[in-house]
């Protein structure tokens, strides 16, 4: 279940946010800040809606920190969290 | 004749029991807001500020943004609000040129504040807080103020942003801003039993128009300090909130964000969008969700409240900004000077009891944008057969390519159709020679190139409207209240 939060995590920064990734430069611990993730609050807030959308969570921006947008590992953390408190 | 602390002042009369202002758990009535005007207002005298000076705001929308606006007005004084999202190099433009006696913050941007005045006597207090130098509960003595405020009088500071340069100083004064009030209420029919949803900064002309109109005739008014989707979404739902002010970004993440349940949003019944211009993709995804059409409002920081599109028949008009407030007359002027016939292309100008004379210290600027008693807005657009305002670009952004002037509106209009297009700005630039080039930035959804583009738009435009220069870009940069800085992507 983990591998495959990290790919539909993987994905959704890919399509959504950060088109120009090609997905082996986003590995499971690189720094998301490099590609301006967390840096601007309205692309993070489309970063968010699209997580949403993906895994059917729901996810409070105010929870959200640069330290959760670190890297994927950090994001799927927090998702299998949310994922279990929907469950 | 009306000063601002009457549109209050009557309102309590009328309502002193009913809830003025609601923040997360606290909220006040009318009678405690007007106590807490008052004995801001004698602290702020204590604290030596009088008619005529400048009081900066630098907070969050909350009850105190609330009681420090109608508190410095009580005193003939001008609120100068500052965005709370402001970093250090801003907010040094905004001290320097208002030069305030105070600035009014909370714990949280006091370090900021500190750093921004400390060269000059400018002093800093925290109204908001724990360690908060005014409270409601020891500070209320009223017996003290005067009441000699003139309905010329100055009553609050905004800045313009333009297309260029420096923000530029706007002072607006009682009587604009009570005309204002009288202008939107008139037209939006707004009541007691209303309860409006400011997440929209209070701070910017749009949210102040809304939020004295709604003081006006007593509606409650609920604030968030920061947008937050599902505070949003909790709030509209569960106090039953009738009006909300957005712009177009909150409009298309709240129609995005995933609810577990479908909510009851039954009981808004006017959405507001302003800022920029709405696109048909978040007019319709709105509705879908929330049941009710957004509607587009018109505005400036020179003049308040233009228009509002309280059309009938939304659907058929979704791109208008709707027809002018009370009291307020719009034209199109052509480039010539004369008045354009409907549905002629011109510059919109504006005539209100609610604009400013001019920008403080910049005569030129004001000869530019104020002739003949009406305020020349910069944006084109027309009036239909029915009254209703379409803007369809910006006058001083229009591309001239060798005599033949392009829209870049038009050009925007027609690449977002682009199936991996996701954001558009089309802009004019110089090249070596002086000649203006149509340029495109665009934020791609997927991988795309330049040949995709160009295939896209040949045939479907002239040749000479085609973008010669396409840059893909990862966002664009945009003002608090999403419009596009265009300095920024020349």
């Amino acid at each position: 279940m983990n591998e495959e939060i990290h790919v539909r995590i993987r994905n959704v920064l890919i399509d959504k946010i950060q088109s120009e990734i090609r997905p082996e430069d986003l590995k499971r611990d690189t720094p998301l800040i490099e590609f301006g993730v967390g840096v601007d609050s309205i692309a993070t807030l489309e970063l968010l809606v699209a997580l949403e959308s993906e895994f059917q969570i729901t996810i409070d921006e105010d929870e959200v920190n640069q330290e959760l947008l670190e890297n994927i590992d950090c994001i799927a953390e927090y998702i299998i969290k949310r994922i279990e408190v929907s469950t | 004749m009306s000063v601002v602390p009457d549109l209050l002042r009557k309102t309590v009369k009328k309502y002193p029991d009913r809830t003025a202002v609601v923040e997360g758990e606290k909220s006040v009535t009318y009678g405690t807001l007007y106590s807490m005007v008052e004995g801001f207002s004698s602290f702020l005298k204590s604290r030596g500020v009088g008619h005529g000076d400048r009081v900066a705001i630098l907070l969050p929308n909350s009850i105190e943004y609330i009681v420090c606006f109608f508190g410095i007005a009580r005193l003939g004084a001008i609120s100068v609000p500052i965005n709370a999202a402001y970093k250090e190099e801003e907010m040094n433009f905004y001290i320097s040129d208002s030069s305030p006696r105070i600035v009014l913050t909370d714990e949280t941007l006091k370090q900021l504040a500190e750093k921004t005045t400390a060269n000059n006597s400018t002093r800093v207090f925290v109204i908001k807080g724990d360690k908060a130098d005014w409270s409601y509960s020891n500070h209320y003595k009223s017996n003290d103020i005067d009441n000699s405020i003139e309905p010329n009088d100055e009553a609050i500071f905004l800045y313009s942003t333009g297309s260029t340069g420096k923000p530029k100083r706007v002072s607006r004064s009682h009587y604009n801003l009570v005309a204002l009030a009288d202008n939107h209420t008139q037209t939006v029919g707004w009541t007691e039993e209303d309860k409006i949803l400011f997440t929209v900064p209070l701070q910017h002309t749009y949210a102040l128009g809304n939020f004295i109109s709604g003081i006006k005739v007593g509606t409650s008014l609920y604030v968030l300090g920061t947008f937050n989707r599902n505070k949003v979404i909790d709030l509209i739902e569960g106090e039953s909130i009738t009006v909300f002010p957005a712009v177009p970004f909150m409009l298309n993440v709240l129609a995005e964000t995933y609810l577990k349940k479908p909510g009851d949003f039954s009981s808004l019944r006017l959405v507001i969008s302003a800022g920029s211009p709405l696109s048909k993709e978040v007019f319709h995804k709105f509705h879908g969700k929330f049941g009710i059409y957004p509607r587009q409002l018109y505005g400036s920081t020179e003049t308040g409240v233009i228009s509002i599109n309280l059309c009938e028949d939304i659907e058929d008009k979704s791109d208008s900004v709707g027809r002018p407030v009370k009291n307020v007359e719009v034209k199109i002027f052509l480039d010539n000077g004369s008045i354009a016939d409907t549905n002629e292309l011109g510059e919109i100008a504006v005539k209100s009891p609610s604009m400013a004379d001019g920008y403080d210290g910049l005569p030129d600027e004001t000869s530019k944008a104020f002739r003949g008693g009406y305020y020349f807005t910069g944006d084109l657009g027309l009036i239909d057969e029915d009254g209703y305002i379409k803007i369809l670009g910006r006058k001083k952004q229009f591309i001239n390519i060798s005599g033949n002037k392009v829209n870049p509106r038009e050009i925007e209009n027609l690449i977002i159709r682009h199936s991996k297009v996701k954001e558009i700005a089309v802009f004019g630039v110089k090249d070596s020679e002086g000649n203006e080039l149509v340029k495109a930035v665009i934020v791609p959804k997927k991988e795309m190139n330049m040949k995709e583009v160009f295939d896209f738009c040949q045939g479907r435009i002239a040749d000479y409207k085609i973008p010669r220069i396409i840059e893909f870009r990862k966002s664009i940069p945009k003002s608090p209240t999403g419009k596009v800085l265009i300095e920024s992507l020349q």
